[in-house]
């Protein structure tokens, strides 16, 4: 092997490797974003876009706490418990009245939700979006021969953890048990006792809390929080969660991942073609069309 | 006596469940067949299968020697098959007499386009309206669906069904949620329809009925075939009583 | 009427258009589509190309209709495939993925920049305005006559219960087929005349808010009810305009509107209206 060649191979090694790490920063992102939609409707059968606007104020609510009191420490979580309460109160005031309707209610009553969010994020906070005065996590740290900011890998393995305590907790206690229960038949958990109101309210505010925590990340990537900022990243969790199998957890996580690598390994490859958002959609289409279930259909 | 529907070996497996395996059975022509057995033996499975509203993983269905088991819902019923739901389906959103008439004009919106063609459900209605009486619910006809009672439901669905003029008739459970004297009421009618040149599956849990009405009854356990006969011999059989009045009666100490 | 009424008038006919056309995809056959801009902007852009080739405008019109009635069979063959939350994404994806496509193309569809000085119809303003007011009742009577021909009657059954529909005889796909087919083709046909009325798109023209706005009319007028929707377009359409005086506070009114309507009438005002005669005819009976 020639010289020249064995260094054009490294070099796109290289290339590989920083568009699947990249490709991860993002798909674990969506992935809190999309678990959160993923319970909704797995409780539900609601396609919760209103989802897109908690996300949103997740992203202002971890930036102005952190602004004022200096402390990220302190701001993420305090945004996630303020949003996650939020979230229940949107479930309480907004779907509860319309579950018996057909399912394009809930659907068009949450886009006009989204919408007078992202509007009253405008008014209030202004057009342009705010920064942080003094952005965390952004040192460079090199790992496996690239470089990273600490907040790329606060994003992988914050959200990796996240969802690795939510499955324990689906899986290994009584609340997730009950969660399960619901899930599976709301009449039959009732009648064993359980609070279906309480798994309702639980479900959403863990859902909302997570969306924050994506919020409160996409803020750090980008050092800015904007009144749009929600949509884009919240319609591909919708079709993430479509991809992985709606309502299913595992399927959604793996269903992020892949979309994140495949977002990114397109944008440099057909991206003449299509933009990244297209080539998502692209991706859900052409998936759809081969398993109608999604890629991790739970039968 | 000609065969009218030949279902060879339906084998149905939902996951590790076998809902049916290897089930055959004749259906003669103008004959009234009952489908008996114990709760989740695969009967209703096997009138879905019939129409195609599930798909089996095994199955030849062949009516009057045609093979329709490759054929898409709407195409077997269009060659004469119809089928009433134990689970009542009525569309919500119409009206009882419109349920039916969508039903009688079955051939006005076989095709899309020429189903632009025609406005009038003049025609359509006093044929459902008379359907409606026939089974005996025709002063609820302009009422909408929801809030009906079950009795009600369940004879709209075999008038919908009725309103196909099918050569062959599924009924799944039509007795059950009726009072006494609704059920024997539709029994007999069924019977008349019968009489009158119309082959009939029914599956029916109401023994009396079905020995009542029943030319032949096929049994169904497990979705396996145990048995098939004449009424009163089917009965007979041991294996038969074990299956099923054995459960019944497990059921009925239970 | 003055230039700006004349507009808006025009703005109104070429949004019932559009109405009408979703209202016959989600209202009569049930199939929510979160992708209905994309049809109007593969009209637009039909239309916009041909007419700056030279091609005369009501050939254009057809082709504008013809090609996104083409393209809305393709989607909603997808619409066959997938189960109804399903679809509600697949067509929201088939809207970016139309925005991506039109966005990048930029020797052939503009780019970002859209494509600009586009010929006039050739009929003066109020010519045009004519023309737009002539093919929305069209648009409308044939609507209103789909509703109450056989083929309506069926829609209905499909939209109620697919699976009751498909056991007396009703060929599913064949119905979503048309219902796609046609009211894909009118969004078309108001995104050709759309091009002519502005004579410059760019993609934004057409992209997700767009298909929410056209859903908000149908769904605010009543979903299925053809008189409900063309009062929701002219409302939808003309408030803002009425009240420019919030037009800071014109898309959160939109957006509380469209949620209040859901949550509290998600009938409409088509179901609004049917409650309050009801409600009188029910006094008048008393008395």
């Amino acid at each position: 092997m020639s010289p020249v060649f064995r260094a054009a191979c490294e070099r796109l090694t290289m290339l590989y490797f920083e568009l699947l790490i990249q490709g991860l920063i993002y798909g674990s992102m969506y992935a809190i974003i999309a678990v959160g939609l993923t319970l909704v409707y797995g409780l539900l059968r609601i396609l919760h876009v209103a989802h897109a606007g908690l996300f949103a104020l997740g992203g202002y609510m971890g930036l102005l706490i952190t602004n004022s009191t200096g402390s990220l420490i302190l701001g993420m979580p305090l945004a996630a418990a303020i949003v996650g309460v939020v979230g229940m109160a949107i479930y309480r005031l907004c779907y509860q009245p319309i579950l018996d309707q057909p399912p394009y209610v809930a659907l068009i009553a949450s886009i006009g939700l989204f919408i007078a969010m992202e509007e009253m994020f405008r008014l209030i906070f202004g057009p342009f979006g705010l920064t942080y005065t003094n952005a965390p996590l952004q040192s460079v740290v090199q790992f496996a021969g690239i470089y990273l900011r600490a907040v790329d890998l606060a994003i992988v393995v914050g959200s990796l953890s996240l969802l690795g305590a939510l499955s324990w907790l689906s899986q290994k206690t009584r609340i997730g048990l009950a969660w399960r229960a619901t899930v599976d038949d709301p009449q039959i958990a009732e009648s064993f006792g359980i609070s279906v109101l309480n798994v309702r309210y639980l479900n959403f505010f863990i859902g909302s809390a997570l969306a924050a925590v994506a919020g409160v990340f996409i803020s750090l990537l980008s050092n800015l929080v904007e009144p749009t900022m929600g949509g884009v990243p919240s319609y591909k969790a919708l079709a993430i969660i479509v991809l992985g199998g709606l309502g299913n957890v595992a399927g959604t996580l793996i269903a992020s991942l892949v979309l994140g690598v495949v977002e990114a390994f397109g944008t440099i490859y057909i991206g003449d073609i299509l933009d990244r958002d297209a080539i998502a959609f692209a991706f859900l289409i052409i998936v759809l069309m081969i398993r109608p279930e999604g890629l991790f259909a739970r039968r | 006596m000609s065969v009218l529907l030949n279902v060879q070996d339906v084998t149905m497996h939902f996951g590790g469940v076998h809902a049916l395996t290897d089930v055959s059975f004749e259906v003669q022509d103008g004959e009234f067949l009952c489908l008996i057995g114990p709760n989740g033996a695969g009967k209703t499975t096997m009138l879905k299968a019939i129409v195609g509203a599930i798909s089996p993983q095994e199955a030849r269905i062949l009516l009057d020697g045609r093979e329709i088991s490759g054929l898409p819902t709407h195409r077997r019923i269009g060659l004469g098959l119809a089928l009433t739901h134990q689970i009542v389906r009525p569309f919500r959103s119409m009206t009882l007499t419109d349920n039916v008439a969508l039903a009688v004009g079955h051939r006005r919106i076989r095709r899309v386009w020429t189903a632009l063609a025609g406005l009038d459900r003049d025609k359509e209605r006093a044929e459902a309206l008379k359907l409606l009486e026939m089974v005996g619910i025709h002063n609820h006809a302009d009422q909408e669906v929801t809030g009906q009672p079950l009795g009600v439901l369940k004879r709209l669905e075999v008038a919908r069904a009725l309103a196909l003029k099918p050569r062959l008739l599924l009924l799944d459970e039509p007795l059950a949620g009726l009072n006494h004297v609704e059920a024997t009421r539709l029994a007999d009618t069924i019977v008349r329809i019968n009489q009158e040149g119309l082959t009939i599956v029914m599956i029916e849990h109401n023994l009396g009925e079905v020995l009542r009405v029943g030319h032949r009854l096929v049994v169904l356990d497990n979705g396996r075939k145990i048995a098939e006969g004449l009424p009163r011999d089917v009965m007979q059989m041991p294996n038969v009583r074990a299956a099923y009045v054995g459960k019944e009666a497990n059921d009925a100490a239970a | 009427m003055g230039i700006y009424e004349l507009s808006l008038a025009t703005v109104v006919g070429i949004n019932i258009i559009l109405a009408v056309g979703l209202n016959l995809i989600t209202g009569f056959c049930g199939q929510i589509s979160l992708g209905h801009a994309a049809f109007y902007g593969i009209g637009a852009y039909t239309a916009a190309l041909m007419a700056k080739a030279g091609m005369p405008g009501p050939v254009n019109l057809a082709a504008a209709m013809a090609m996104a009635g083409a393209v809305g069979v393709v989607v909603g063959m997808t619409s066959l495939r997938v189960r109804e939350d399903f679809l509600a994404i697949t067509t929201m994806g088939v809207g970016f993925l139309f925005l991506g496509i039109v966005r990048q193309q930029e020797s052939l569809l503009g780019g970002e920049l859209g494509i600009s000085s586009i010929p006039t119809f050739g009929v003066g303003k109020m010519g045009f305005f004519v023309l737009v007011l002539v093919l929305a009742a069209l648009s409308v009577a044939f609507s209103l006559y789909i509703k109450r021909s056989w083929m309506g009657f069926a829609f209905e059954a499909v939209a109620d219960d697919e699976d009751t529909a498909r056991v007396i005889s009703v060929d599913v796909p064949a119905y979503k087929l048309a219902a796609f087919a046609l009211g894909t083709a009118l969004a078309g046909l108001a995104g050709g005349l759309y091009c002519y009325f502005a004579r410059f798109i760019v993609p934004d023209d057409f992209g997700f808010i767009t298909s929410i706005s056209v859903l908000s009319m149908v769904a605010v007028g009543g979903i299925g009810s053809v008189y409900g929707v063309i009062v929701g377009t002219a409302l939808l359409t003309l408030i803002p305009e009425f009240f420019r005086f919030i037009s800071d506070y014109k898309l959160l009114v939109y957006g509380a509107l469209l949620f209040g309507v859901m949550r509290f009438a998600p009938d409409g005002l088509a179901g609004l209206t049917r409650l309050a005669f009801r409600r009188i005819q029910r006094k008048g009976g008393a008395v």
